[in-house]
């Protein structure tokens, strides 16, 4: 792949997310909406939402560490729209691949909340700083969990020997359902579960939205963002969560129906790229929208317990299935 | 707890320094009608603690609010307790007047008897100018801490000036 | 090195999400844990006692309506009581059920829309959405029978100002039945809820001894075990003739802790009391004149001749509201005018409630005793940068500008519409 084509592709990769991120949101508002009887918001509205944030002043506390504060948002946006271009998009490659790159994915995840919490430090408020410390507290709550169930999957993977070990293309190429035997499945079954899990507390969604939560700190680390930073930041958070939902679909659901229904060429690529777009919208609608309109926001403590203890130990009972699964199939 | 028992409590603690002891009733209720009676008197200030204490020892006792008046050379205090809640008709009300003069007006906190005082006896602080020896928190409640005007006292010069509006308080902090 | 310092202060208010009102708290915070408090009321101080004392008795009934819009019919039914004691005024049975109707409607909307609010402190919107649409129904009902969805303005010194017609009886019973059938899903959704009990069950915990020492009333007070009830305990009006009994979470079935999750049970079931109240009300309800006094010049005369003073005490959805008055002769103002509401008494309360709890349970905490801040007689407007204050008669020259717009519009939109069965 020659740089300028690579270059090429990142950019649609990069605009067309942006674009399926802020539709993808105006959705689960309007249908969050819907779900509490409420009329909702129209579908364009996070466009709309945006442009006004980007024409808004941007104020900067005097309490605030300027740099600090100003490049945070950057290094969120960044962080997140360099996910997307390590994840495949239904039949295509990822535009950035390599040995390992599902490590660096996985970092990358954790960038925008780190960004996040250093703007919040960095903002000198007293909610600022109690939202910043929630967020590495959330962070160091789910990021074994995850970290378990993507190793999990990489390894076994490795195991088949097929492409680049610990790669997200090869884990796409390769769905484990079939290569693993009953156990296996059973252990597959459950790193979903603990995936799905950790979904919305990776994007700080309702019940897990307590770095921001807005009635008991006001928005929390995002207080004293405005204008073009909380542009930054609304964006940063909408690519995420189609990355998050475009990861689980890689990791779990990298099906295509060109195959089965027998259609090739173009139409057939179009038809998988449509299908993995509805694969995406379905993980969102089903671990954040649905998810975040029924139940009330949890405390910090009552998360950090229950992903320590009983989500890690789902996620390592899924390890340790696959790794018996592997004893015995071989 | 009937007002009967509640006077005839005070009136064998206090003796002869409950003056003006009685009873008023009201009628209520349609279809099945009865008299609500409550009691009511006035002590000095001396023996305020006192009362107060005689009245938590009938049953458990809540202050509901002390009222005030500026009566010219005197402040008028009500102490609006209620006795004995739980029962169904069983809660007596009993107001308690006591009056202090503008030049001395110290009266003892009750607090100590029944911490949720507090938040009257902090605004009368404010309000009337009143002095509680002993209560736990004196600073002013609604209104700002520095402001020195009492404004349900009828004498109070500086008043006018607030009620016209010619105070641009907020100018003061800036 | 400098010692890092352990605590820090987290500042609440006077102006917070969590918060409907203004009120200040002062958080001593050691990470997440709150290890003092300080609260500072009087940001919406508006001196109304101070105006009641310098106008005639049938205005200071409309100033006791708006000391709260929510407890608009509270304050009057206290201030009524303590005139009609105070000047012998009698008043008329079925004055008395009306007054306990709208009152026990009052209940049921406020504790509706408070149970929405605390749902949103907890993050549960979607509940929030759902108790605030089932409480339209019974807005509807109080605007259907008062004319207003709040300051219903129905006690008058001697009785109310509108009788319930026999044709909105059975408006009020399906409204009723409406609820009965709603309360199962209402109970269920709240105090079965696993992501609401955990964020209730032995939060913000006030003990009943705490409660009795600090004069707490109403649900923070019933919550706690203590069965104290304005209703019951001094039954004034026709309470009464119902045996009405003070509901703590034994009511329920479950053991008292004095924590959020109780002060949820206490609330939903006297939802459900107050409709057992306003049936019985509708069934017992006699014939007969709504006022002793119907026309208010002679009410004010024989106001302005009346010497002496009175009590009066209601429980307002939120505790006990007290009202003391005294009249003199030729006097048409009050020479004094005493009000306390609930949140007065429960205001420390919060200070026990607050003790070791986290950072994360302040709004709910704050929510749950019901706090309506009412209080100054300022409007304080920041203006070009310039502070600037606002007279009155800018106010009002403001105030008529904008109901000139707002005819004007709706005259544009009644010559549209032709009619949509309620008016405009």
């Amino acid at each position: 792949m020659s740089a300028v084509s690579a270059l090429w592709q990142g950019a649609l990769v990069l605009f067309g997310g942006t674009l399926l991120a802020l539709v993808y949101k105006g959705f689960d508002r309007k249908l969050a909406a819907r779900m509490q009887g409420r009329i909702g918001p129209p579908i364009r509205q996070p466009f709309l939402d945006l442009g006004k944030l980007l024409v808004k002043e941007t104020v900067v506390p005097r309490t605030a560490v300027r740099w600090v504060f100003n490049l945070m948002p950057f290094l969120a946006l960044v962080a997140a729209g360099t996910v997307l271009l390590y994840l495949p998009v239904g039949p295509f490659k990822p535009v950035l691949s390599g040995y390992g790159d599902v490590i660096v994915v996985l970092y990358l995840l954790a960038l925008p909340a780190i960004a996040m919490a250093l703007g919040g430090f960095a903002s000198g408020s007293p909610y600022g700083v109690v939202g910043a410390q929630r967020e590495l507290v959330m962070l160091m709550s789910y990021e074994f969990p995850l970290a378990v169930v993507i190793v999990a999957l990489a390894w076994r993977v490795a195991g088949l020997g097929a492409g680049p070990a610990f790669s997200l293309a090869t884990l796409a190429a390769q769905p484990l359902w079939a290569q693993v035997g009953p156990l296996g499945v059973l252990g597959l079954a459950l790193l979903l579960v603990a995936l799905l899990v950790v979904t919305p507390a990776e994007l700080s969604k309702i019940p897990f939205d307590i770095p921001e939560a807005e009635t008991e700190i006001a928005g929390g680390l995002m207080v004293e963002y405005s204008g073009v930073n909380l542009a930054l930041f609304y964006l940063a958070d909408a690519i995420k969560t189609i990355a998050m939902a475009a990861l689980v679909v890689a990791l779990f659901i990298p099906y295509g129906i060109s195959g089965p229904l027998g259609i090739g060429g173009i139409g057939g690529q179009i038809l998988d790229v449509a299908f993995f777009f509805l694969k995406m919208f379905v993980v969102m609608f089903a671990a954040v929208t649905t998810v975040r309109v029924a139940f009330a926001r949890l405390k910090v403590d009552q998360i950090a317990r229950g992903f320590w203890i009983p989500l890690t130990a789902v996620a390592l009972a899924g390890l340790l299935l696959l790794v018996l699964d592997k004893a015995v199939v071989g | 707890m009937n007002a009967q028992a509640v006077l005839t409590a005070l009136k064998e603690a206090l003796g002869d320094r409950l003056r003006a002891p009685e009873i008023r009733t009201r009628s209520v209720g349609v279809k099945s009608p009865r008299t609500i009676e409550e009691v009511w008197g006035a002590i000095d200030r001396d023996v305020l603690l006192q009362a107060a204490r005689t009245l938590k020892d009938l049953g458990p006792l809540h202050v509901s609010i002390i009222s005030g008046a500026d009566c010219g050379e005197e402040i008028e205090l009500l102490y609006h307790f209620t006795v004995g809640f739980g029962t169904e008709g069983g809660e007596v009300l009993v107001t308690l007047k006591l009056s202090v003069p503008k030049t001395d007006p110290v009266v003892p906190s009750i607090c100590g008897i029944i911490p949720g005082a507090q938040t009257t006896e902090r605004e009368k602080i404010e309000f009337l100018g009143i002095e509680f020896s002993g209560i736990p928190d004196s600073r002013h409640l609604f209104l700002p801490e520095d402001m020195e005007v009492h404004p349900w006292r009828v004498d109070e010069p500086e008043l006018e000036k607030f009620v016209k509006r010619a105070v641009k308080w907020e100018e003061r902090n800036a | 090195m400098r010692e890092l310092e352990k605590t820090f202060e987290v500042p609440i208010g006077p102006v917070h999400p969590a918060l409907k009102e203004p009120i200040r708290f002062t958080f001593q915070v050691e990470g997440e844990r709150i290890v003092g408090v300080d609260v500072k009321p009087g940001f919406a101080h508006r001196g109304i006692e101070f105006m009641g004392m310098e106008r005639n008795l049938i205005q200071v009934l409309y100033l006791a309506e708006r000391i709260c819009g929510i407890c608009s019919i509270s304050h009057p039914i206290a201030l009524t009581q303590a005139v009609e004691v105070a000047a012998g005024i009698e008043v008329p049975p079925r004055a008395q059920y009306i007054r306990v109707i709208v009152s026990e409607l009052e209940r049921i909307h406020s504790h509706l829309l408070w149970a929405g609010v605390a749902a949103h402190e907890l993050g549960f919107d979607t509940l929030l959405h759902l108790t605030w649409k089932v409480r339209e129904r019974v807005m509807d009902i109080l605007e259907e029978l008062t004319g207003n969805r709040v300051d219903y303005a129905i006690p008058i010194f001697g009785g109310v100002r509108r009788d319930i017609a026999p044709e909105q009886y059975p408006k009020i019973q399906e409204m009723l039945r409406y609820y009965r059938g709603l309360f199962e899903e209402l109970a269920e959704r709240f105090l079965r809820d696993a992501s609401v009990e955990a964020r209730t069950r032995d939060v913000g915990v006030f003990t009943p001894e705490e409660a009795e020492a600090l004069c707490a009333v109403g649900p923070t007070a019933r919550a706690s075990g203590l069965r104290k009830d304005v209703r019951q305990d001094w039954p004034y009006l026709v309470y009464g003739d119902f045996g009405v009994k003070a509901i703590t979470p034994e009511d329920y079935g479950t053991e008292v802790r004095g924590d959020v999750y109780d002060r949820i049970i206490v609330r939903l079931l006297e939802v459900a009391q107050s409709m057992d109240i306003i049936e019985r009300c509708l069934e017992d309800m006699p014939e007969g004149e709504i006022t002793s006094i119907p026309k208010v010049p002679a009410l004010l005369a024989q106001l302005k001749k009346a010497e002496g003073e009175g009590i009066g005490r209601h429980e307002a959805p939120r505790g006990e509201v007290i009202h003391y008055i005294r009249l003199e002769a030729d006097k048409e103002a009050p020479v004094v005018w005493k009000v306390k509401a609930p949140t007065y008494s429960n205001l420390m309360s919060w200070v026990p409630m607050f003790r070791d709890q986290e950072i994360a349970d302040i709004p709910i905490i704050a929510a749950s005793i019901d706090p309506c801040m009412c209080c100054m007689d300022r409007v304080h407007l920041v203006r070009n940068g310039r502070d600037e204050l606002v007279w009155k008669e800018e106010l009002l020259a403001l105030s008529r500008e904008k109901t000139e717009r707002i005819r004007s519009r709706v005259t544009r939109y009644a010559s549209r519409v032709v009619d949509h069965g309620g008016g405009i």
